[in-house]
């Protein structure tokens, strides 16, 4: 089957969210390039990545969408958050304010997407740690005191942006084996096999009601 | 027998040159030396005597000799009766073998004659022998020839399908493949000669692979409403790339596969709409319908992101397509796709479109609708989409515009009418300053969007510049002035937040600027009136001939007058402020009009003060008269 044009199995839905400036994009553009983006322009409204990866032998697509932090497009990225399975919650760990801001995205959050949606915090820039403004501790504690996922990382050195994008799979891939996660509603985030924005179809139930039986 | 033999044979040894004793003592040795236990023959006579001699007497000793030559005798008859008969034997085996002899002659001689005919023979065989080889060698050449140029019966069901149903499978295509590989090497036989055999297969192929894309053609537009079954996809992929080279039939196909994607998505869309996510999370998308920005946001965001992965299955379906270039057929396909739901677009998003609509809202609604008319007309250039986005835009631009005139003129008539006592902007102004820093707030998150402010700022700022104006002109000439003062100042302070209305400004400021003078010159004679310096003025400027200190009202009781009032002034110079001024909100106004007003006092002072130094004037003692020097009184009036 991995011979088909569709080379993967899943496609998972993301999106990343936090104030302006704090390197959403330039997360983005590394992890699916690469490469560090210097100068990168305030992002419009919503930008769109995707990239395959594998978890547990699983081709996975995800389909990445970067919002724009800045206030004025507020109105338009809160519909993003619809059906995304994953939501990477970025803040600047050299501007304390990106950080205060945390609770205010995770409201968002919590309010926009379904009870499974993963949520992965990362500090980002921690390539500048002389300037640090915020303590990896009480990041963490915020973390764990919400059920968040976290890890500090850099767009710039490329420092875990990999692995936050990939726990983040890993853990909606679990929810998928796990049965939390109903693959046949719409809108879940998660679509088995590239498939319309909306249904999948029965035999792809099926097998995923093989699988979780077989658990 | 033996024994007799060698009896005899040593008798008759040859006795040469020794005696006859010498004689007897070697036939003694030798039968001393005989050793007859061992002498298988002696012992074996011995045995065959002792049958016969079975006494040792003398009688019997002196016949032994003859006896044992009768018994010679009759064993030599014995055999010789016994040799006969095989003498006779052999002699009939000899006449049957010259028989056989004769046999094999006449064989042979037979045979001598058959060789000799059978030669003619041998030489044909090898002959067709040779020829056989040949045969089968051109046999092995014609089946190579027949392999590479034709379809075997079991390749040609393969393309043709045990029924118009039959499922296309890999071998299919494979087989597909190879017709068309004949075909082009049919070229290559051509030009190496065999043009006939050629053209008759090249014709022959083709005839194969025209039914077979017409089978496939069929089988495809059936299948290509399956796109996510990864099964049919891949074949799907295939089944493209392969009639590509078919223009109409892959267009057909396209139409299919479109259409199809097409109803699909719209399913998906009012799904959305209408049952939203598992469990109901996330909602559906209308049970925001109360809300327009949101209602509205969240379906366009839906479609937005909704074309990614139907560019993405397009993609797969043409991925083989390698002959042409298919990024328009993408394009087209894709805005075919996206025409579905245009429709419950227009009639949900137009609903929302109501007049009575907070203005606001209207403009949020506007720039969203903008903003996605932007981004999906990167992703469907020129679709139908595309256009449905620009004619809501339009509407919603329309809409709101009608409907902040109507804000706009609702508030005008309530709350502009009289100004009130204190002078400050009346509620109405402050209501639509709000209006249009809600409307301006709502941020441009489309490109371009900049210049509808202007328009915008003036919808509203017109017609409350109009009204102010009217309902200040009923007011006494300070009042005025400072009302429009009150009033001109919090639009400004509102509108320099923004950096597109330079220009009203301007003329915000020019307005500001008369109001000012006006109000300076009220200041200025009310002060003038209140210290007495209104004759002094008068003369002065008048000034002609004759010393000024004899002039009535100049002389130095009569300027005493005003010296002393000024005195009190300076030292308190609130009191002799208009009432109006402390109503200026601003502070720079405020210090503006006093300013200006303390310096035309200061002026004719210093006018007052040079005519009384001089001394042409004849005053007495003018430093006593004014002490103050015309800088120490504006120092003391400005600080
Ligand atoms: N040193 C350092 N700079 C970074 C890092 N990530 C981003 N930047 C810089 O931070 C700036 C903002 O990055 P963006 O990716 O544009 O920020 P954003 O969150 O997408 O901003 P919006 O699109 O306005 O919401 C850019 O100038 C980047 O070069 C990082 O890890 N280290
Ligand atoms: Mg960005």
């Amino acid at each position: 089957m991995s011979a088909g044009p569709y080379n993967y199995s899943y496609i998972f839905k993301y999106i990343i969210i936090g104030d302006m400036g704090v390197g959403k994009s330039c997360l983005l553009h590394q992890f699916t390039e690469k490469k560090f983006m210097a100068d990168c322009p305030h992002t419009i409204g919503v930008e769109f990545g995707t990239r395959i990866i594998e978890v547990s032998g699983q081709k996975i697509k995800l389909q990445i969408w970067d919002t724009a932090g800045q206030e004025r497009f507020r109105a338009v990225t809160r519909s993003y958050y619809r059906g995304a399975a994953g939501a990477l919650m970025v803040y600047d760990i050299t501007r304390r304010s990106t950080y205060n801001h945390l609770s205010s995205w995770l409201t968002d959050t919590r309010n926009l997407t379904n009870p499974s949606t993963v949520i992965f915090l990362i500090g980002n820039k921690c390539d500048l740690d002389a300037q640090r403004d915020v303590t990896y501790e009480e990041a963490k504690q915020f973390a764990d005191e919400n059920g968040l996922m976290f890890v500090e990382a850099s767009a710039k050195t490329g420092e875990n942006v990999e692995e936050a994008f990939l726990e983040t799979a890993k853990k909606i891939y679990q929810s998928i084996q796990d049965g939390r996660l109903d693959l046949n509603a719409a809108e879940s985030g998660v679509q088995h096999k590239p498939s319309q924005p909306g249904r999948n179809t029965l035999v792809n139930d099926q097998q995923v009601n093989k699988d979780t039986c077989a658990c | 027998m033996s024994v007799e033999n060698k009896g005899i044979c040593n008798a008759d040894m040859p006795v040469h040159d020794t005696g006859t004793g010498n004689v007897l003592s070697r036939r003694l040795n030798k039968i001393l030396e005989t050793r007859i236990e061992n002498d298988k023959e002696t012992l074996e006579a011995l045995k065959e005597l002792s049958t016969f001699f079975t006494e040792n007497t003398l009688q019997a000793r002196r016949n032994l000799r003859s006896k044992i030559e009768k018994r010679s005798l009759v064993i030599n008859e014995d055999f010789l009766s016994a040799f006969r008969d095989v003498k006779e034997v052999l002699d009939a085996i000899y006449s049957d073998v010259s028989e056989m002899n004769n046999s094999v002659q006449k064989m042979i001689s037979r045979l001598q004659a058959t060789k000799t005919q059978t030669h003619h023979l041998i030489d044909q065989t090898t002959k067709l022998q040779a020829e056989s080889q040949t045969l089968s060698l051109q046999k092995e050449v014609a089946g190579a020839f027949l392999r590479s140029f034709q379809l075997s019966p079991a390749e040609q069901a393969v393309l043709r399908g045990s029924s118009r149903e039959c499922a296309i499978t890999d071998e299919f295509f494979t087989v597909l493949d190879r017709v068309q590989s004949i075909h082009s090497n049919g070229r290559m036989l051509m030009q190496s000669g065999h043009q006939t055999a050629a053209l008759e297969i090249m014709e022959q192929m083709a005839l194969y692979q025209e039914a077979a894309l017409e089978r496939l053609y069929r089988w495809t537009q059936s299948r290509c409403r399956n796109i996510e079954s990864p099964e049919t996809s891949i074949l799907l992929s295939m089944a493209m790339s392969r009639l590509q080279g078919r223009p109409v039939l892959f267009r057909y196909v396209l139409d299919e596969y479109r259409t199809s994607r097409r109803s699909v998505l719209v399913t998906a869309f009012i799904d959305a709409l209408t049952q939203g996510g598992p469990g109901g999370t996330p909602k559906p998308i209308e049970m925001h319908g109360h809300d327009p920005k949101r209602y509205v946001g969240d379906m366009l965001a839906w479609l937005h992101q909704a074309i990614p992965s139907e560019k993405d299955n397009l993609l797969i379906l043409l991925k083989g397509c390698d002959k042409t270039d298919v990024s328009d057929q993408i394009l087209q396909t894709l805005s075919h796709i996206t025409e579905g739901v245009c429709h419950p677009l227009k009639v949900r998003v137009e609903r929302m479109l109501a007049v009575d609509t907070d203005a606001t809202v209207l403009y949020s609604v506007t720039n969203l609708v903008c903003f996605y008319k932007q981004v999906i007309g990167q992703v469907v250039p020129g679709s139908q989409l595309l256009t449905t986005l620009e004619e809501l835009q339009e509407l919603s631009q329309h809409t709101f515009l009608l409907a902040l005139q109507s804000q706009v003129r609702q508030q005008l008539s309530e709350c502009v009418e009289t100004p009130p006592s204190d002078l400050s902007p009346s509620p109405g102004v402050s209501q639509l300053l709000n209006l249009l820093r809600d409307v301006l707030s709502v941020g441009c998150i489309a490109e371009g969007r900049q210049q509808d402010l202007p328009q915008i700022v003036s919808i509203i700022v017109e017609p409350l510049l109009q009204a102010i104006n009217e309902s200040a002109t009923r007011l006494p000439t300070s009042d005025m002035a400072v009302y429009l003062l009150n009033c001109l100042y919090q639009m400004q302070s509102t509108l320099s937040l923004y950096e597109f209305v330079d220009e009203l400004l301007e003329r915000l400021q020019a307005q500001s600027d008369a109001q000012l003078d006006t109000l300076t010159s009220e200041q200025a004679s009310s002060l003038v009136a209140n210290l007495n310096l209104g004759s002094i003025y008068t003369i002065l400027q008048e000034q002609g001939k004759g010393a000024l200190s004899s002039v009535p009202g100049m002389e130095p009781t009569g300027l005493k007058n005003f010296l002393s009032k000024l005195d009190a002034f300076l030292v308190m110079q609130d009191v002799l402020l208009l009432p109006q001024i402390c109503l200026l909100l601003s502070g720079t106004h405020r210090s503006i009009v006093q300013h200006r007003a303390f310096e035309v006092i200061a002026a004719i002072y210093r006018q007052l003060y040079e005519a009384v130094h001089d001394p042409e004037n004849l005053y007495q003692n003018p430093g006593v008269l004014m002490p103050r020097s015309p800088d120490q009184v504006l120092k003391l009036l400005i600080g």
